[in-house]
């Protein structure tokens, strides 16, 4: 018997995010934009995606991968809008990783979109160690979660390409100032853009599907 | 339970680095793990220990070094985060606003849990010039060495042996 000590030096989320790398060259490649959706569960984020489908699928052509825990139920509130969806969460997922967003990228005509929309699992903490490729991380929270939701998981707002706080219809009703969740965002990750929304007010998800019109236009 | 999806990779990357070895047996597992993952080491430990039952690799030692959290900005700086509530290190100047925020339980090497290294981490601004720092280490997760055994016919000759 001999004992050896082998030097392995594989870093796990190096790997992730090299395969991350390969999917986003696959979408570069065929001039899709892909956003990365993330926030808890009834944050408002299959809702914000209805809002950018039906602004935008008669001008762009979008695709959406429905990762979220009901990923069944997500993707039949998207196939009502007439948009491909690939599911991808067998339900035991507590985040999407680069090898998930591979599989289904396979299932998507990448030639044929503009657009791919990808829904993370509803949960702040896990998503944030995975890349998946896309051009657009994006956090939605809720007034709903409590003032506080930012600095209880300020890992996701600090690495977040764009924020948006969701539910302003029910800040008044849950005590909540919105302006002190902008702040908090602010101090995290002060060149953030911030968004806030209500799927009551127009105005605010014309913001919200005009940045997206903006990424797409500069892809 | 994102621990468990992780322990497979590591499994999997651990057998097949000690089979192009010829190992018979795997004594341990050495990893480094930065602070700032959302990673629980024992939870970790718990499900390598269930996918090694049966393998090569059952009841190795699983050993997990931390690595401290990382940050630069525009300005040039860059440094370790040396975190508060751990007695006495090189960087004492600037604890930011976080100061407060001492740990209480003083066995734990850092002496923050999880939740507040983070918030602390995130929150902190350069010691040097005040504007929000940026992360850049702190967050991986290697596989650093693997112990192995193998008969003594079977060699490696360029490994470290004893
Ligand atoms: N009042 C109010 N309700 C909203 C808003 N956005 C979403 N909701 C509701 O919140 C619930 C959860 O929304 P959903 O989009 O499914 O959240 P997801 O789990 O993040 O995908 C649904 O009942 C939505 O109708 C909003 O801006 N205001
Ligand atoms: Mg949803
Ligand atoms: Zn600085």
């Amino acid at each position: 018997m001999l004992m050896h000590v082998i030097n392995v030096g594989h870093d796990v989320f190096a790997a992730n995010d090299k395969l991350a790398e390969k999917n986003r060259k696959s979408l570069d490649k065929h001039g899709v934009l892909a956003v990365n959706i993330m926030g808890a569960i009834g944050s408002g984020k299959t809702t914000l995606i209805e809002e950018a489908i039906k602004a935008l699928k008669d001008k762009y052509r979008i695709a959406v991968i429905a990762g979220d825990v009901i990923a069944e139920m997500d993707a039949s509130r998207f196939r009502k809008l007439e948009v491909p969806t690939v599911p991808a969460n067998t339900g035991k997922e507590c985040h999407l990783d680069a090898k998930i967003v591979e599989k289904a990228l396979k299932e998507i005509d990448l030639k044929n979109t503009d657009l791919l929309i990808i829904e993370n699992v509803g949960n702040l903490i896990c998503p944030v160690d995975f890349k998946l490729g896309e051009h657009l991380r994006i956090v939605a929270v809720s007034v709903t979660e409590g003032d506080d939701i930012i600095l209880k998981h300020p890992m996701i707002f600090k690495t977040a390409e764009l924020a948006i706080i969701n539910k302003i219809d029910l800040a008044a009703a849950v005590d909540v100032d919105p302006e002190k969740m902008v702040s908090d965002i602010q101090a995290l990750n002060p060149e953030v853009p911030i968004l806030l929304t209500s799927k009551h007010s127009r105005e605010s998800l014309d913001l919200w599907v005009a940045t997206l019109e903006a990424g797409l236009e500069s892809r | 339970m994102h621990e468990y999806s992780i322990a497979c990779e590591i499994y999997e990357q651990v057998i097949a680095t000690a089979r192009a070895h010829g190992a018979s047996e795997v004594r341990a597992v050495t990893l480094q793990m930065g602070r700032l993952t959302h990673t629980n080491p024992e939870q970790l430990k718990f499900c390598f220990d269930v996918l090694a039952e049966g393998s090569i690799a059952k009841g190795a030692e699983f050993l997990v070094e931390m690595i401290p959290p990382n940050v630069e900005c525009e300005c040039g700086y860059r440094g370790t985060v040396d975190t508060p509530g751990k007695p006495a290190g090189k960087s004492e100047e600037d604890r930011g606003e976080g100061g407060g925020k001492s740990g209480s339980e003083n066995g734990n090497e850092t002496g923050l849990h999880q939740s507040e290294l983070l918030e602390y981490v995130a929150a902190l601004n350069c010691p040097a010039c005040g504007r929000a720092a940026r992360i850049t280490g702190g967050q991986e997760l290697i596989i650093k060495t693997i112990d192995i055994e193998t008969e003594a016919e079977t060699e490696a000759e360029t490994d470290n042996k004893f």
